[in-house]
């Protein structure tokens, strides 16, 4: 069963300009002038149950806009969409008992209260019966480690703690498929690891669909499994990581240390060389230009290799690659 | 209905707790309101003092009518507080919350926020009322009756108002003039106006329907007064009810605002 | 060699608080529907009063009250309507500045945190005043007649200006209220309700008993409608002369005490770090 199956899915707004200074204000006055900007220009993707699928683009791709759609919240102006087998802005009630969000600019947590009363109210808002919402809150505190934190004010919680019940809090009605729109904002690299892995967690135990939206690729990398790059309100890329960076880019770095101090660096044609240092060097090349056992076997010439490392470029390399040759089409 | 009569009573709580955790702030505005209205009171009692009563309205009636509509728009945004800001959070998109949850969308986002000074107009109301001497187990009926009909009057024409920002994106200050204008309005006796001024208080700004009537139904029961107050309260709740529904609509559709993408 | 150093850079100030000021101009007009509720509340309040002081007067039976006619007391409440219609919301701005800490971070511009804000209240005011009063003398003067005296205006604006003055420095004063308590709200409506009574905007200062006006016109309130309100159904050089006087006065000390408790209050926040 597909959770998510959108066709040209297309959106027009429709924005009143205004020109800079006194006389463009009177002239809006008189005669507004409307700018049609299309947001969403043609998306179509399915996603399966209980998947963990990335959403990527820069600001103002048109991210936020698909997932408002996603969940009901605004028509379209063209396209089809199916979210849980339902159409979202026709059957946004039925459709929000089974889903959950989170938006790391619009927290939904009382600021002025525990988490836990919060939560509470969410088991009212989902008309869950107050034994289950009690042993929702048990069970979710316990995965997200923030049972003791349930009874401090939302307020005087550091962010890390703070989005970690606000997932906790999307997950509180036993959701089908959770939007998350940039969950670690802000959050340092230990407090985005703990919410990345227990976003794992739920969903190999809960089996529940995540979609998440975000510009930091680095969370896309360690959750999602399949990634869709959005940009100018188009698809302009979707497939599953690993294929992604295998077959998208074919450039890999090597990284060299020698055993004696490097006073010769060997060149090797197709390579070109990032850094060199006083024991070892740094070099990018082209597997499409020469075979990664060429570079090696000529490094192991040159001297002796004490450690080489051979890497992939990261996924933000990539995506900015595929920004750069979309732009130019 | 029963789930949103449980709904509306775990927000409350959870507003009535928020509003716990500053005491002190929550304190300093019920007495802050209470001095604020009794100050506006003194406006009555130095005209009154140099006019002795005017086409049949007194002091006494002053305080039946202040009586009402302080208690009315109390519990009005003690338990709708959302109302006063309404159009802020249309014109800034909070309503994407509201929506993406399983709720009615207007009683929501109206419960949402308690405006504790409102606890203080409540209070008010109900001293003023005691104050004007006229207690007895009816006078009490028609008092509860008349407050919670002006409150409804009062919390649809606010909707009402605060709706034009579906249409119009910053309407901030027409929402907040017209929010003054029907309370200034309100605590001004019918029999003071004539012919048009009396049609716009009963129509455009029904403060009519907000303290006038519901005054009128106080000094003593009529059938009219009664009949009046609440067609216009099943009146103008409908219409705020089919407006803002209208105007969610076009929310949904995106055209409403300026939309940040 | 210090006066040469300070001339120049007075300039310069006042060249960046007017471009602040008429960037606040266009502001304004960016949302003129904005600008036409208010001169719509200016009617309604107009004719509401109209028809309130109209039944009074007759039912007293007399041309003249407390030296103040019928046409007197509508072109004074009109002008004091004026006034009040024509002020943005400083004290919530300035509040919120001080709750989320903005107030601190503006030490660090180059400008001052009070003379911005009163550029841009300045510059919100004075486009309201124009279309304000306009509006309110058409419909008095349809319901009422002609004002009563037209000429000594310029007095009049002189006063009014010093007035949206002292009525900025309260306002800012509430404001820095947020460094002590949470909601400025209830202190805002106070506030206006004080003007309301002792300022003179519901009812003329001249139908109070004797001992209340005296009190009133010992307050700043009645500087900030009351003065100018009156001054303009009766433009006399020495009214205007004793007003303006203490306009100054309330000016001088109103002022004082808000540069203190600015100064105060971000000092503190300086120490504690907001």
């Amino acid at each position: 069963m597909l959770a998510i199956e959108v066709q040209k899915l297309r959106k027009v707004f429709q924005t009143k300009q205004k020109a800079a200074g006194l006389k463009g204000s009177l002239r809006a006055l008189a005669r507004p002038d409307i700018k049609s900007v299309e947001a969403v220009r043609d998306i179509s993707f399915e996603m399966q149950n209980g998947e963990l699928l990335g959403l990527i683009g820069p600001n103002g791709a048109g991210k936020s806009t698909t997932i408002k759609m996603l969940t009901g919240i605004l028509h379209p102006t063209d396209g089809n969409a199916l979210v849980l087998g339902k159409v979202p802005w026709k059957q946004r009630r039925d459709l929000a008992y089974k889903i959950g969000s989170v938006f790391g600019q619009r927290p939904q947590l009382w600021y002025h209260l525990p988490a836990i009363d919060t939560f509470l109210l969410f088991g009212k808002i989902y008309e869950l019966d107050d034994a289950v919402t009690k042993n929702r809150i048990g069970f979710l505190s316990e995965a997200f480690e923030i049972t003791h934190l349930l009874e401090t004010p939302v307020r005087k919680l550091s962010l890390g703690q703070r989005m970690r019940c606000e997932v906790a809090a999307s997950l509180l009605h036993k959701p089908e498929l959770v939007l998350l729109d940039e969950p670690s904002i802000g959050l340092d690299v230990v407090a985005k690891q703990r919410i990345r892995d227990t976003i794992k967690q739920m969903n190999a135990h809960e089996g529940v669909g995540v979609v998440l939206t975000s510009h930091d690729a680095g969370d896309i990398e360690a959750l999602c499994q399949r990634v869709i790059i959005i940009n100018h309100g188009k698809i302009i890329y979707q497939d599953k990581i690993s294929n992604l960076k295998r077959h998208y880019l074919t450039s890999k770095q090597v990284d060299v240390r020698f055993a004696e101090e490097l006073t010769a660096p060997p060149t090797l044609p197709g390579t070109d060389v990032i850094k060199v240092g006083r024991y070892g060097m740094k070099l990018k090349f082209d597997t499409q230009n020469i075979p990664v056992a060429q570079v090696i076997a000529t490094l192991a010439e040159a001297g002796n290799l004490v450690d080489v490392t051979i890497s992939d470029p990261s996924l933000e390399e990539v995506i900015r690659t595929i920004y750069e040759e979309a732009d130019k089409l | 209905m029963r789930r949103e009569v449980i709904f509306l009573l775990s927000l409350w709580k959870a507003n009535l707790l928020a509003a716990m955790e500053y005491r002190a702030a929550f304190i300093s505005q019920v007495l802050g309101m209470m001095l604020n209205n009794a100050v506006y009171f003194v406006f009555w009692m130095i005209f009154f003092d140099r006019f002795k009563e005017v086409r049949g309205w007194g002091l006494t009636d002053m305080l039946l009518l202040f009586g009402v509509v302080a208690a009315g728009f109390g519990i009005g945004v003690a338990l709708f507080g959302n109302v006063l800001g309404l159009a802020e959070v249309i014109a800034r998109g909070g309503l994407d919350y509201y929506l993406s949850l399983p709720r009615p969308v207007l009683l929501h986002t109206l419960a949402s926020r308690s405006v504790a000074s409102g606890f203080g107009d409540f209070v008010y109301g109900v001293l003023s009322f005691v104050a004007a001497g006229q207690f007895s187990a009816d006078t009490v009926t028609r008092f509860i009756l008349g407050t919670l009909l002006a409150a409804t009057v009062f919390i649809s024409f606010l909707i009402l108002v605060n709706s034009l920002a579906f249409w119009i994106g910053n309407a901030n200050m027409i929402a907040q003039q017209a929010t003054n204008a029907i309370i200034t309005f309100s605590l001004y006796p019918i029999t003071l106006f004539d012919g048009t001024a009396k049609l716009l208080l009963l129509t455009l700004i029904p403060a009519a329907f907000v303290g006038a009537i519901p005054a009128e139904l106080v000094r003593g029961f009529s059938w009219q007064s009664f009949g009046q107050l609440f067609a216009a309260a099943i009146f103008f709740f409908s219409l705020a009810v089919f407006v803002f529904h209208r105007g969610l609509r076009r929310y949904e559709s995106g055209s409403a605002i300026q939309v940040q993408l | 060699m210090k006066r040469t150093a300070v001339f120049p850079s007075l300039i310069r100030d006042i060249r960046k608080y007017w471009a602040i000021f008429r960037t606040q101009l266009v502001n304004s007009l960016a949302y003129p529907l904005d600008l036409l509720s208010r001169s719509f509340s200016m009617v309604l309040f107009m004719w509401i009063f109209a028809q309130l002081w109209r039944t009074t007067y007759s039912a007293s039976g007399q041309e003249s009250i407390a030296g103040l006619s019928l046409n007197d007391t509508l072109w004074y409440l009109m002008m004091a309507e004026t006034i009040i219609l024509s002020k943005p919301r400083i004290s919530t701005q300035v509040a919120e500045a001080v709750k989320d800490g903005s107030i601190a971070y503006n030490l660090n511009k180059p400008y001052n945190f009070i003379l911005y804000h009163f550029s841009v209240s300045f510059g919100d005011s004075l486009l309201r005043l124009v279309p304000n009063a306009l509006i309110g003398s058409l419909v008095v003067w349809r319901l009422a007649g002609p004002p009563p005296a037209t000429r000594g205006w310029p007095l009049v604006f002189v006063a009014v200006l010093a007035a949206l003055a002292i009525d900025f420095c309260i306002n800012a004063m509430i404001g820095m209220l947020a460094f002590i308590t949470e909601e400025i709200r209830a202190f805002e409506w106070i506030y206006a309700k004080f003007i309301l009574i002792l300022g003179g905007v519901l009812i003329p200062l001249d139908f109070f008993p004797e001992w209340l006006k005296t009190a009133a016109l010992s307050l700043p309130f009645a500087y900030t409608t009351y003065g100018p309100a009156r001054l303009f159904i009766d433009p006399d050089w020495d009214r205007f002369v004793t007003l303006i006087s203490r306009q100054g006065a309330w000016l001088l000390v109103c002022g004082g005490i808000l540069a203190l408790i600015y100064r105060k209050g971000t000092s503190q926040l300086a120490i504690n770090g907001g």
